[in-house]
């Protein structure tokens, strides 16, 4: 069995969502009760893959909400992702993703030095961060989508924002080495970082967010747009791809210009319906068929059977779990989204 | 991405550390006394496991004097009268369910909730607690788990004859659990407990013992959070 912890964009979205599902003890309540709002099972999940198997899943509600950090709740924003794995694993869950900020948090506050969660040793070899996935659905959609705006990537100058995450470095390997895109610029706050970045590729340059755009054939967004920035249209390149693996997604709005065509990255469509109903609440546009990139690893490890935190730990992934996961990404029947 | 600020170090020895303690200590020791009184009636009653209800009430003895131990170490006198106080509803329910030959509503008031508030509280104190306390709670929790087991395992092989007075008996204690635990708040914050930490620390090990017992998650979502809005 397979899971997926998630949680909700906001306040008033849990509101809706808990009547939707029918638990008004849920809905009319405030932060301060999501705050001490224990995790749910709130779904189970049947899929099916492209070769005929069929597993099961769980989707687990973490009842986090991103006002909590936003309101420096932050001992519960951690309680809340800690206790959620702990509830995946009672439930006996062999391996589930942490979708949405629940690996940012996990990642961020260190919570990996946090073994024990009651009564439960926390065992971390059944959850994954999904980002191996992720890295590789991301890279995919820039190599297939860009030819569609005739962007040719051998000529092509391509910026990852975030360059330096799991995920960016991630995409940066695979873009200069995998793909041979002709310029890479890395753009991300520590420099050190950047430099260490950019030594292990063997290319790329270093640069600011705003230098680095309107040199941009392609950008690919693992990190929020640092508030505060704004971006003349003008300066940018027509065509350019935008490639949106932040969360949450929000830079089709900030970038509504012709010719700047926004691709929602670390998203894939499987090629079935898949038998659940929390996709038609969480703002997918294909419900049945659209998921993040990250759930979907940890329906991918348990159709193969590898049950082990595939993703984890911070700048990790390597070409081959990606070309691994990948071509068990193509055999089960995921695909790229690729419409903007 | 927020910065996780480290807590400010605890002064067990402040004279406010030490009066919130004298509240705090005696309701844990009147709590551990409650138990032992409680797991004695029913041992009257459940004459079948009455050698394992005897054995619990012992270490629930055994408990209290550990917590003695615990007040005595800081020099803090409990305030019983106080913790009296605070138990008072949840015993005269007690003692009414058992007076009117109620076993479930006993074992709901017992084995579930007062256990759970139990293990929601040594939970959360055991990070924040002087090295003394901790050593003696880390052991008492272990030990309440199984308390609770055992109310778990009764009411799951009656749970069909015991649904409906559990629901009932949820309905009237479970609002006296969150008012009790706003009474406390202040003072369990100086200690360094948060009170939403320790709400949802009862909500997860009370939703878990109900679901253990039979009741769908659905509906464990509803009594859990049964008169928490009001409160």
């Amino acid at each position: 069995m397979f899971g997926l912890i998630g949680h909700l964009t906001n306040l008033e979205h849990a509101q809706s969502v808990a009547q939707a599902l029918g638990y008004p003890e849920y809905a009319d309540q405030g932060l301060d009760f999501w705050c001490s709002a224990p995790p749910q099972i709130v779904d189970n999940i049947k899929v099916t893959s492209a070769t005929g198997q069929v597993i099961e899943g769980r989707y687990v509600e973490s009842c986090f909400l991103p006002e909590m950090l936003a309101s420096r709740r932050i001992k519960a924003a951690t309680r809340k992702i800690l206790n959620a794995m702990a509830h995946a694993q009672k439930h006996g869950i062999n391996i589930t993703a942490l979708g949405g900020f629940s690996s940012i948090i996990f990642e961020n506050f260190k919570l990996d030095q946090i073994k024990r969660v009651r009564n439960l040793e926390l065992d971390f070899s059944r959850f994954t961060t999904g980002n191996t996935h992720t890295a590789y659905v991301i890279c995919r959609q820039v190599e297939q989508a860009a030819p569609n705006y005739g962007i040719d990537l051998s000529q092509a100058t391509v910026a990852v924002c975030g360059a330096t995450g799991d995920i960016g470095s991630a995409v940066c390997r695979w873009l200069g080495h995998h793909t041979g895109v002709k310029e890479l610029l890395l753009v991300a706050r520590n420099r050190e970082r950047l430099d260490n970045l950019q030594t292990e590729i063997g290319m790329g340059k270093v640069m600011g967010l705003e230098d680095a755009l309107p040199m941009a054939d392609v950008v690919v967004w693992v990190a929020s747009m640092p508030k505060g920035i704004n971006i003349d249209q003008n300066t940018l390149k027509q065509p350019c791809l935008m490639v949106d693996g932040g969360y949450p997604k929000n830079l089709d709005s900030k970038f509504a210009y012709p010719g700047i065509h926004v691709l929602k990255g670390g998203i894939v469509e499987h090629s079935l319906d898949i038998d659940w109903r929390i996709m038609n609440i969480v703002a997918m546009d294909v419900p049945a068929r659209q998921l993040f990139a990250c759930f979907a690893e940890s329906m991918l490890l348990e159709f193969e059977k590898w049950h082990t935190n595939f993703s984890w730990g911070r700048n990790q992934i390597t070409l081959e779990k990606m070309e691994q996961i990948g071509a068990a990404s193509v055999k089960h029947g995921f695909r790229p989204l690729l419409t903007t | 991405m927020p910065q996780l600020e480290a807590s400010p170090a605890l002064d067990f020895q402040s004279e406010a550390y030490k009066d919130a303690y004298s509240r705090i200590n005696a309701i844990v020791i009147e709590g551990e006394l409650e138990a032992n009184d409680n797991y004695k009636k029913l041992a009257e009653y459940l004459s079948e496991h009455k050698d394992e209800l005897i054995k619990l009430a012992r270490m629930e003895n055994r408990h209290m004097k550990g917590f003695q131990a615990c007040g005595k170490n800081l020099n803090v006198t409990p305030d019983m009268e106080f913790a009296k106080q605070f138990f008072a509803q949840l015993h005269d329910n007690f003692k009414q369910a058992w007076d009117e030959g109620k076993v479930v509503t006993c074992l709901l008031i017992q084995s579930l909730i007062i256990e759970t508030f139990a293990i929601a509280a040594y939970n959360i104190y055991i990070p924040v607690a002087d090295d003394f306390a901790r050593k003696i709670t880390e052991g008492v929790v272990k030990d309440e788990y199984m308390h609770l087991n055992f109310g778990e395992e009764w009411l799951k092989a009656n749970f069909e004859t015991a649904k409906a007075e559990l629901e009932e008996a949820n309905r009237q204690n479970l609002p006296l659990v969150w008012q009790m635990l706003n009474q406390v708040a202040t003072d369990a914050s100086v200690l360094g407990m948060e009170k939403d930490a320790l709400v949802e620390d009862f909500m997860i090990t009370y939703g878990e013992a109900l679901g253990n017992i039979g009741f769908t998650s659905r509906e464990v979502m509803r009594l859990s959070a049964q008169g928490l809005a009001m409160a």
